[in-house]
């Protein structure tokens, strides 16, 4: 069935090549002939002439018309890139302005106004998608940019108008006295807005967060196999003795993490100048820049939007080490470490984004214990 | 005889069902795929591309089109999306940080037109993990009483691990499909 398919496609393109084609070799002759062609046709029919006279009109029309899009982009394509593009940039302008405006006198605009521009940016996202079949690849990437752009700054607007609320346990009585006006109007409107990650962040998963230059010892062993999650810390020192099921890292600053063996799969987001020492079946490394990862994996680590980021193998050692590892299957020497998949470089040649790390700059065995804290 | 008229008849003849399974990176859908299949799923590197896999399921044929997850090739998804009979979103309930992407995610995929009359298979997979979000939370979480009232649709929490609650889903899935397609049989 698949083979029919393919040969219907195969015979519409054809078709669809051949008109191309058609138009190209005929249209250029065709206009520019039209003022002697059309005199020559004066004595005929009136009838017939008008209709010839039609579409000569139309044929130019359509040079015309092809002749302005093949100025601004080479390709021919059957929709209009630059009406596309036209209509893209003044919603993009009307966007900014707005934003900067919002930004400059926070005071006089509200959260309703947030909510008009974010829907703006909503009906941009929508534009694009709806162009996104017919446009160059190179048009959907830089306006698909574009908006990341324009929300991130809309983001940024709106934590000034609204500054996100700190999780703490803070009693009702210290609430401040002197509340202003908007934020007070934004406050009675917000219970919709608390995003549920702040909800579901409440829920205790174990791990560390929200530490800044202290070293973290934990010991897994004997406890229930779960997820270990590490977050937001700064110059801190992580040492994970014993198995977990699976590790959870997420904006790191300055740190080194060294951990046992996690049976499912390690997931790291946002890490800057940091040492990992990890063994896992799966590793994903998105937003690392900077970083050494001393790794052991079954199957092949990925990056996504890193680079600087440089790989060894594994080394770490505590004692017990040896079992966890074998009761992960995570034993055997697989030398995946050195087989990373970078999602932004899908060529042949090495990607610039990761390395591999020089031997005489790579740390020994480390060694750590329950007694490091 | 239209084209169209020409595949649903052929389909028919084959009761071939063709399911797209996707979800953010890290949720499972390789495994899941190599389970049902009773194929090891020790070594599963993170998918770069998409894997397709044909299986026998009752009296049926599946393709099951399982595409990465990436960041960088969700932009892709929407190439596979034309003739699905059977989409599958399959969710890690134990990363919490990332509900709202995967939320977010959804809901865009569910917008698109070329899907609109596909059944809809939540997987809340992990469940076998500690801390992992039930598949009632889940459901919450991702808001899926919102969704459009046609849409054919069913959460069902598993563990791609250890192969608990594949089966349920898939039953329901191709259930679900077959009443649609061939209400002749």
């Amino acid at each position: 069935m698949i083979k029919v398919l393919i040969s219907l496609i195969g015979v519409l393109n054809l078709l669809g090549f051949g008109q191309n084609f058609f138009y190209r070799k005929n249209w250029l002759p065709e206009s520019d002939a039209s003022n002697p062609s059309s005199m020559s046709n004066q004595n005929l029919d009136p009838s017939i002439h008008k209709k010839h006279q039609a579409m000569l009109e139309r044929l130019s029309n359509r040079h015309q018309a092809r002749a302005r899009s093949k100025e601004s982009d080479s390709c021919p394509s059957f929709e209009s890139t630059d009406s596309f593009l036209a209509r893209f940039s003044e919603l993009k302008q009307s966007i900014t302005s707005e934003l900067t405006q919002i930004e400059q006198t926070p005071e006089s605009f509200t959260k309703a106004d947030l909510d008009n521009v974010s829907a703006q940016v909503s009906e941009l996202e929508k534009l694009v998608a709806e162009n996104s079949y017919h446009l160059p690849s190179y048009e959907v990437r830089a306006s698909l940019k574009t908006i990341a752009d324009l929300k991130e700054s809309l983001e940024k607007v709106a934590l000034k108008l609204v500054p996100r609320k700190k999780f703490s346990f803070k009693g009702k009585a210290s609430k401040p006295s002197q509340p202003v006006a908007a934020v007070e109007k934004v406050k009675n409107e917000k219970p919709d807005l608390v995003p549920s990650e702040t909800r579901s962040f409440v829920l205790d998963t174990s791990g560390f967060r929200d530490r800044k230059g202290e070293v973290l010892v934990e010991n897994l062993k004997g406890k229930d196999m779960g997820e270990f999650m590490l977050s937001d810390l700064v110059s801190c020192d992580v040492r994970l003795m014993g198995r977990s099921r699976a590790i959870f890292i997420h904006r790191l600053r300055n740190c080194k993490v060294y951990a046992g063996p996690a049976l499912g799969s390690v997931l790291i987001d946002d890490v800057e100048d940091c040492v990992f020492v990890l063994a896992s079946h799966q590793i994903r490394i998105h937003n690392a820049k900077r970083c050494d990862f001393y790794l052991r994996v079954r199957s092949r680590p990925i990056i996504e939007d890193s680079n600087c980021v440089r790989f060894a193998p594994y080394c770490l050692q505590y004692d017990g080490i040896e079992d966890d590892l074998r009761e992960s299957r995570l034993d055997e020497e697989t030398g995946n470490w050195e087989n990373v998949d970078d999602f932004k470089w899908l060529r042949a040649v090495q990607s610039p984004n990761w390395s591999i790390l020089p031997e005489n700059e790579r740390m020994s065995d480390f060694r750590i214990s329950s007694a490091d804290g | 005889m239209g084209l169209l008229s020409i595949i649903r008849k052929i389909k028919r003849k084959e009761k071939e069902m063709r399911i797209l399974m996707v979800g953010l990176d890290n949720s499972g859908k390789t495994t899941i795929v190599l389970k049902i299949n009773g194929e090891d799923t020790s070594v599963i590197s993170p998918t770069l591309g998409f894997n397709i896999k044909t299986i026998s399921y009752q009296k049926y044929t599946l393709n099951i089109w399982d595409v990465g997850g990436q960041k960088t090739i969700r932009a892709y998804w929407r190439n596979y999306f034309e003739q699905t009979d059977g989409l599958i979103w399959v969710v890690d309930s134990s990363d919490l940080r990332r509900l709202d992407d995967c939320r977010n995610e959804l809901h865009n995929l569910l917008k698109e037109e070329r899907l609109s009359g596909a059944s809809l298979l939540i997987f809340a997979n992990k469940q076998d993990i500690q801390g992992a979000l039930s598949p009632s939370e889940i459901a919450k979480v991702l808001n899926l009483d919102a969704m459009d009232k046609t849409r054919h649709w069913k959460i069902v929490g598993c563990s791609a691990y250890t192969g608990e609650g594949l089966l349920e889903g898939f039953d329901w899935l191709v259930q679900d499909i077959a009443s649609r397609i061939y209400v002749l049989d």
